[in-house]
């Protein structure tokens, strides 16, 4: 990250003296604020959706919910500590079905359950992996704007979709089991 | 279909809740509560995505990236058309919904570059957006690896989608 990070700003300063001197402030505080907006959003659908997933867990809907995942998910992950799994089933669920304002709280406070235990650093990785190569099966936005440009056929994309979203997360499970060590 | 969903589903949570009962004021207050911590422990996280991504927006990198690289995405079945969404999905969403738009208007919502473009949008995540967001308050820095490797995966679903596309 921090890499990259020297990179693009070393690079892109250097260009901007030369071309345009002036945006380069303007344009980070552009970048700044844009994330202001974001944060924003968030706030509100980090609310209700986490209200409503606090429902979930006290009625204990939630912790069924998870153990009928479990074994799935210890296949995929290594053993998993309880409250970790409850948190990543509601996540990979809410990623397939494509509820994004959903999948994020639930990604954060897997990690932060994971990280609480010893040797879960596979787990964190391949959970990670999942959630960066995309599972969701119905590209909803994409589905909602081709209708918008009126579109002949807009739900011709989506088996496509299916396949390379599902190609995408299998080479990247692959990956992991290949060059990401399991310690437990 | 798809619309009754999410109202079902919460239907079903709130009556269970309630049949548990569990104090369904208390409990949602609760959950909300933690919202603003959350989102004020991501914000540093976004803005450097952010102020990075429009860095190399505006600095004219991403062009000259993507000029650069075309000729080999073009060898891999990637038409040139649609190199920059490829480079920009896995920085920023709203960046790449922008090109989808502008690709659906340039070339016709239904054509060739447009379906293509719609697969490799639809079946790619915002890498170092989920990296930057979900490690936010974590203590594990090092994603080096689970990064590439995640890039690598996407990169081999958008080659997969130029072709699918041509025989679907």
């Amino acid at each position: 990250m921090n890499v990259i990070f020297a990179l693009v700003l070393i690079l892109s300063t250097v260009v901007l003296i030369f071309v345009s001197p002036d945006s380069l402030l303007s344009a980070m505080l552009n970048g700044g604020n844009k994330a202001l907006n974001l944060t924003v959003k968030m706030v509100v659908i980090y609310a209700v959706w986490l209200g409503v997933f606090e429902m979930l867990s006290q009625s204990g809907l939630a912790k069924k919910f998870a153990s009928i995942l479990k074994p799935v998910n210890n296949r995929l992950f290594g053993q998993l500590p309880e409250q970790a799994n409850n948190y990543m089933s509601l996540n990979i669920s809410a990623n397939i079905l494509g509820m994004s304002g959903a999948t994020t709280p639930m990604g954060i406070k897997s990690i932060q359950e994971l990280e609480k235990h010893p040797n879960t650093e596979y787990a964190i990785a391949m959970f990670f992996v999942i959630n960066a190569t995309s599972v969701q099966i119905i590209p909803s936005s994409v589905l909602a704007l081709r209708t918008a440009m009126n579109s002949l056929s807009p739900s011709d994309v989506i088996l496509p979709t299916i396949l390379s979203t599902l190609l995408s997360t299998v080479i990247g499970v692959l990956l992991v089991k290949i060059f990401i060590k399991k310690k437990c | 279909m798809s619309k009754y969903f999410i109202p079902v589903l919460f239907l079903v949570i709130f009556v269970f809740a309630i049949i548990k009962k569990v104090k369904p004021y208390d409990a949602f207050t609760l959950g909300a509560k933690s919202a603003i911590p959350f989102a004020v422990s991501i914000f540093p996280y976004l803005a450097s995505i952010f102020v990075l991504t429009e860095l190399f927006e505006v600095s004219g990198l991403s062009t000259a990236l993507s000029n650069f690289l075309a000729p080999f995405f073009k060898v891999l079945g990637i038409p040139t058309e649609l190199t920059k969404l490829v480079l920009i999905k896995p920085f920023s969403g709203n960046g790449a919904l922008a090109i989808l738009t502008e690709i659906y208007s340039t070339y016709g919502v239904d054509s060739y570059l447009s379906r293509c473009a719609s697969v490799i949008y639809g079946s790619s995540e915002t890498v170092f957006y989920v990296a930057a967001v979900y490690f936010a308050g974590a203590k594990t820095k090092n994603l080096t690896a689970p990064i590439i490797i995640s890039l690598i995966a996407s990169f081999f679903s958008c080659v997969f989608a130029c072709f699918i596309c041509l025989i679907m």
